[in-house]
């Protein structure tokens, strides 16, 4: 797990070969990046102008008391106000769009190679993990590379241009003021980095305190009849009392840093002020003069304070960079070969008019598989199934149920031996063709936001309402589906979430039916519907089974009994093979995983049964 | 309640170190509107003859012989002034953060504490994400709002008083036409920041809507693989990718709009400033001095006068958040007015006529009921899902609170009975129990933390999860919950019966938390329980007719009545729902072969 988790923030060396990376992203829209540094230029000269502006008026108009020129002067800052208008609102727009489009880029980038990554990578990697790098890492890096390379622009130049107005201005005030300039730097990356670390702490230990709320509420009838109300608000007290504590500490710094480079640059002011107004006395420079570099001293500390957060910053997007660059770079484990590509097409240009029709005859040849951890499932595993036949797979947990079924869709490859369908190694064939004949009802139906309709429509994307609306009715489907209001059209919900689990279940049936696979897997629900919505089901199942090779992790006594054939398995071997009737007769394992485990479920059902 | 006594009862108690830091902002916008007056000393005072606008007590400060020494003094003066100011914003600033993260931290820990004490029919009533977007969210709203926008709305308000000040006793008309853009300014910002509330929201909508899709395809990628939907996967995503990127750079380009246009507002004022000063000061009626520190003083106040229009647009959201603590704060606490007595109990449970309904539901979920169990004995209920089994042992603990009838334990009416000490003796063990995020060692010992390891392995032995714990990596010291493993619901229930076993209590109910045990194990617990807890009276709520039938009383709900009772033998002699199900579980055999033979 440890990979998965945040890494606490060190001091990251900085890594040219990411940012050459993502800056490639920025590709297209190079131009906007373009026109938005123009305008930040255009904007930091403009605040290196304004103080000359109220210059000419004081040296040049006041001195002279020649009123005359008050014209040219309102005229200055009508052009002024107007090139600041415009060229703010070029700078927030173009900004604004890198922004935008850069997380576009990074996140299509991302979510594409999402679809081709094997199955096996989605096995091991938590969801929390890949939300993650699509949403706030990619928001992190568009953002500093969008805004933050801006103002850091901007920064710079600001600097830069006071700098040398200074010294054209005056080189002996111009060295004066710059004297700070090594402190205020070494301030700022001094409590920076300490104050973003502070709030780092504050949102860890936020997310602590909700997760504690999420027990705390989650749990509340066991602690209820626990009592253990004291002891949990002992233990919630001491995560508020440390996230109290963090939180002043990260105001106490914050509160060091802003008036330290106050008071700095007043040290600088008064320094102006003194060798400024001797110079004055001395008749070497005007009062404008003065006035320019006691506003230019003013205006140098706010890049600097930029920069220094930009900088932390930069740290932060750097790790959210390396992150999903290795989402990015993740290569899928199971590749079709050029060959099979040529013929078959790929994922996202396949070549239909290829692909044969599938009849459903699967061949395990002396399969081996292993995972990555170096677990043997199966060991020289042979199994022959004729197609349109349906076979039962039972058996503990970790027999090897599961892994049969993701051999067969080709979620995995055999470590070993091969897997034929209808004679022919399915390797020899793409992905994209096995997975276009197959159709998988989960344990726990996965649907998708949206209407009924469209995830009915979900198993074959080109089906017409007609068919959606026979599909339903079908697995019986309709019956439910009537009695709400909008009909089809009703929304499910974030993954379903409006429906129960029985509705649920039968419209992933309706999925599957319309879908017509040719290769139908069969992943059997555990939790126990009421006695309709059961009653449904079974004929749901009896129906859909029929004209396909069905494979069925089952849980239901009644799907048992109609699978052609019965596997039981054990430690990633069949131990016996057949019919109910005849694994009954012989009383060996299957009928004391039988009394064990069916026996009961069915007790439960006939308890709901309406007497 | 109103709205004012809403916002203050959070922060009882701390009253001083607010007022405190308060009155140091007031302060120190004081101070800083001196700021560009010492530029206006040197340049009015030392070098030209309009004279001083610092305050006396500067000036006296600053007087000496020599323009070189006035200037030293200036610069000395200032930077000792500066220094003082500093410190007091530190001051400030610690004693601001002081105040705010105790409010926070009390109004947590209020919360926190109030929710675990409100009832149970509350809890399951409410939704839980809701309760928790309330409790950090709305938090959080009210912390930044008393520590950071109310700070500032007095910063900027104090700030605009004393700039204004200092302007008026420079020059009247000056002041005027230095301060006339302002409100329009405000104004532009306040409609501005109301008006792209609801286009914020809209690009929040977007990109919730991005996440969900992303989510489900993530979580069902089994599914997208296994219809071959991949490419319908990447245009969805992409669609909604590129909503939300265009609604964003929509709110980017508003808010380039406003800010571009509102610069251009601001330098209309300095233009109106700058050229009307510079009249003046070629007429002789300003300073030059005072003409840089007006626009000084515009400076400070102009630029963040659009921020204050933002805050202002949020002052809505602190009311509603406001508004729903309250919602939660007023739910009476269960532990109110509760009875003292704690009698050690012996676990004689007598019901007598008890009915329950939920207030807002007049359907009685339980009728009439009337049972008794002794000491040691052990009764059975069963029934269908929703008969009213949970129900009578919500009441048996008072959980919920029986409206007619009366529930006695040994003799005494439960409800003289303190909750907490009753709960404490009767030993309920749920069929969805709940873990802690702590070690399975210490959600074992979750009631009793000095017991020792030897003492939970007993009881781990008992409940039969000993075994299951060992394989685990890390044994007892693994981590569960909602950080750490997943456990099977077998496994749950079995550790939540462990945690009740850890010591003798008279009462111990099971509330179908064997349900996930398969039969064997079952059995071998129940005979566990049976050889070591002698004297306690068990109650066993099943599903499962080979595990009631052993009790010494089984009792049969249904619709909330009971309506049969007696041992196993006289309940079989009854044409009951107990024998068709006894039935059933006889012929199971029979019947699934005959099943065979009819498909």
């Amino acid at each position: 797990m440890s990979y998965f988790e945040e890494e606490d923030f060190k001091d990251v060396k900085f890594d040219v070969s990411v940012w050459r990376r993502i800056v490639t992203y920025m590709k297209p829209i190079r131009k906007d990046v373009f026109i938005a540094l123009i305008a930040v230029i255009i904007i930091a000269l403009a605040d290196v102008t304004y103080p000359l502006l109220n210059r000419y008026g004081i040296d040049t108009i006041i001195a002279t008391r020649d009123l005359s020129l008050l014209p040219w002067f309102v005229g200055g800052y009508a052009v002024y106000m107007t090139v600041i208008g415009v060229t703010v609102y070029i700078f927030i727009t173009f900004a604004g769009k890198v922004e935008s489009y850069l997380a576009y880029f990074i996140r299509e980038k991302a979510y594409r190679n999402l679809q081709h990554l094997s199955y096996s990578y989605f096995d091991h990697t938590p969801v929390g993990w890949i939300m993650a790098r699509m949403t706030s890492d990619a928001r992190n890096l568009s953002d500093i590379l969008s805004w933050g390379l801006i103002d850091m622009a901007w920064g710079f130049l600001m600097m830069i241009g006071i700098t040398v107005a200074m010294f054209i201005i005056n080189f002996q005030l111009a060295l004066i003021a710059l004297t700070a300039l090594p402190v205020l730097v070494f301030l700022s990356l001094y409590f920076r980095i300490r104050i973003l670390k502070a709030y780092r702490l504050i949102r860890k230990q936020n997310s602590k305190i909700t997760g504690a709320y999420n027990e705390g509420i989650g749990g509340a009838k066991t602690t209820k009849t626990l009592v253990l109300e004291d002891q949990n608000y002992q233990d919630f007290e001491g995560l508020t009392r440390t996230m109290r504590d963090h939180s002043v500490k990260a105001a106490v710094f914050a509160g060091l840093y802003f008036p330290s480079i106050i008071f700095v640059s007043s040290i600088t002011t008064a320094l102006i002020f003194y060798y400024g107004g001797l110079n004055v006395a001395n008749q070497v420079i005007t009062l404008g003069v003065l006035y320019v570099f006691v506003s230019y001293v003013g205006q140098f500390f706010e890049p600097i304070m930029q920069l220094a957060n930009i900088l932390a910053r930069f740290q932060q997007a750097q790790a959210s960079g390396e992150r999903i660059l290795s989402l990015i770079d993740t290569t899928p484990e199971i590749t079709d070969t050029p060959e099979v590509i040529e013929h078959y097409g790929t994922l996202e240009h396949p070549l239909k008019d290829n692909w044969e029709t599938l009849q459903g005859h699967i061949l395990f040849d002396n399969v081996t598989f292993k995972y990555h951890k170096g677990e043997t499932v199966l060991k020289t595993f042979n199994l022959e199934v004729k197609a349109g036949e349906s076979i039962a797979l039972v058996g503990h947990t970790g027999a090897g149920k599961s892994t049969i079924v993701n051999l067969i869709c080709r979620f995995y490859e055999p470590s070993d031996g091969r897997i034929l369908i209808d004679g022919k190694d399915y390797k020899e064939r793409s992905v994209s063709w096995l997975h276009s004949q197959l159709g998988y009802v989960l344990q726990s139906p996965q649907l998708f936001s949206g209407s009924i309709r469209e995830n009915i429509r979900y198993g074959r994307l080109d089906a017409t309402d007609a068919e959606v609306e026979e599909a339903a009715r079908l697995v019986e489907a309709d019956r439910f589906i009537e009695t709400f209001e909008l009909g089809y059209d009703t929304q499910v919900g974030e993954s379903g979430a409006r429906l129960s689990v029985g509705q649920k279940q039968l419209i992933s049936f309706a999925r599957a039916l319309i879908a017509n696979p040719r290769i139908l897997i069969l992943d059997e629900a555990t939790s126990s519907v009421d006695t309709e919505t059961e009653k449904s089901i079974q004929n749901a199942i009896k129906l859909i089974m029929q004209g396909r090779t069905t494979f069925i992790i089952a849980h239901r006594l009644s799907t048992i009994t109609q699978a052609d054939r019965i596997l039981v398995l054990e430690d990633g071997e069949v131990i016996e093979e057949g019919t109910h009737r005849t694994l009954m007769q012989q009383g060996r394992h299957y009928h004391k995983l039988f009394m064990n485990q069916f026996k009961r479920r069915q007790i439960d059902v006939s308890m709901k049964t309406p007497t | 309640m109103n709205t004012l006594k809403r916002f203050t009862k959070w922060m009882r108690g701390l009253w001083m170190l607010y007022l405190a830091g308060l009155l140091l902002v007031f302060l120190l916008q004081y101070f800083r509107t001196l700021i560009p007056l010492f530029l206006q000393h040197i340049i009015d005072d030392i070098f030209g003859s309009t004279g001083s606008n610092l305050p006396r007590l500067f000036q006296n400060l600053l007087v000496a012989d020599t323009v070189q020494q006035r200037l030293l003094l200036v610069a000395v003066v200032s930077v000792a002034f500066t220094f003082i100011r500093v410190v007091f914003i530190f001051v400030q600033r610690v004693l601001i953060a002081h105040f705010t993260e105790r409010v926070a931290y009390n109004m947590r820990n209020t919360l926190y504490n109030h929710l675990q004490n409100l009832s149970f029919s509350y809890h399951s009533k409410a939704e839980t994400g809701d309760l928790i977007q309330r409790v950090t969210t709305d938090v959080e709203t009210y912390r930044v709002f008393v520590g950071e926008q109310i700070v500032e709305v007095a910063r900027m308000s104090f700030l605009l008083i004393f700039a204004g000040l200092q302007m008026f006793q420079m020059n009247l008309r000056m002041t005027g036409i230095s301060l006339i853009i302002t409100p329009i300014v405000l104004t532009v910002a306040i409609v501005y920041f109301q008006y792209v509330k609801k286009i914020f929201t809209q690009v929040e909508e977007a990109e919730s809507t991005m996440t969900t899709t992303l989510q489900e395809s993530v979580t069902g990628i089994r599914v997208v693989r296994a219809f071959g939907n991949e490419r319908f996967e990447l245009a969805k995503f992409d669609k909604d990718s590129a909503r939300f990127r265009d609604l964003n750079w929509r709110l980017i380009r508003l808010m380039a709009l406003f800010w571009g246009g509102t610069d251009v507002l601001i330098f209309i004022q300095y233009a109106l400033t700058a050229s009307f000063g510079i009249y003046y000061v070629v007429m002789g009626q300003l300073g030059v001095g005072q003409f840089i520190a007006f626009l000084t003083l515009l400076g400070m106040i102009v630029w963040p006068i659009r921020q204050l229009g933002r805050i202002i647009g949020d002052f809505g959201k602190t009311v509603v958040a406001l508004k729903r603590l309250d919602e939660i704060m007023d739910q009476p606490s269960e532990h109110e007015g509760d009875a003292t007595a704690e009698p050690e109990l012996k676990g004689h449970i007598r019901f007598d006529n008890v009915s329950f309904h939920f207030d807002d539901d007049p359907a009685h979920l339980l009728k009439n009921i009337s049972f008794e169990v002794l000491p040691g004995q052990t009764v059975a209920i069963i029934g269908r899902t929703g008969s009213g089994k949970s129900t009578l042992i919500s009441l048996l603990i008072r959980l919920l609170e029986n409206q007619e009838g009366l529930i006695t334990i040994d003799g005494i009416s439960i409800q003289d009975i303190n909750k907490k000490a009753l709960r404490r003796q009767i030993g309920l063990i749920l069929q969805e129990p709940f873990l802690y995020s702590k070690s399975v060692l210490d959600n074992i010992r979750i009631m009793h933390h000095q017991s020792d390891t030897d003492k939970v392995h007993h009881a781990a032995r008992m409940a039969h999860v000993h075994h299951d714990i060992l394989k685990f990596e890390a044994g007892y010291d693994t981590l569960v919950g909602e950080r750490g493993v997943t456990l099977s619901g077998g496994q749950k229930q079995r550790l939540a019966i462990a945690r009740m076993l850890l010591e003798d209590k008279p009462v111990l109910v099971f509330d179908d938390s064997l349900s996930a045990v398969d039969t064997e194990t079952d059995r071998q617990i129940r005979d566990a329980l049976h050889d070591t807890w002698k004297n306690t009276t068990v109650i066993l709520i099943t599903h499962r007719i080979t595990t009631a039938m052993e009790a010494d009383v089984i009792m049969v709900i249904e619709e909330g009545q009971i309506v049969e009772q007696g041992s196993h033998e006289t309940l079989l002699e009854k044409e009951g729902l107990y024998k068709t199900l006894w039935n059933i579980q006889s012929q199971i055999m029979d019947e699934t072969v005959e099943e065979e033979v009819t498909t």
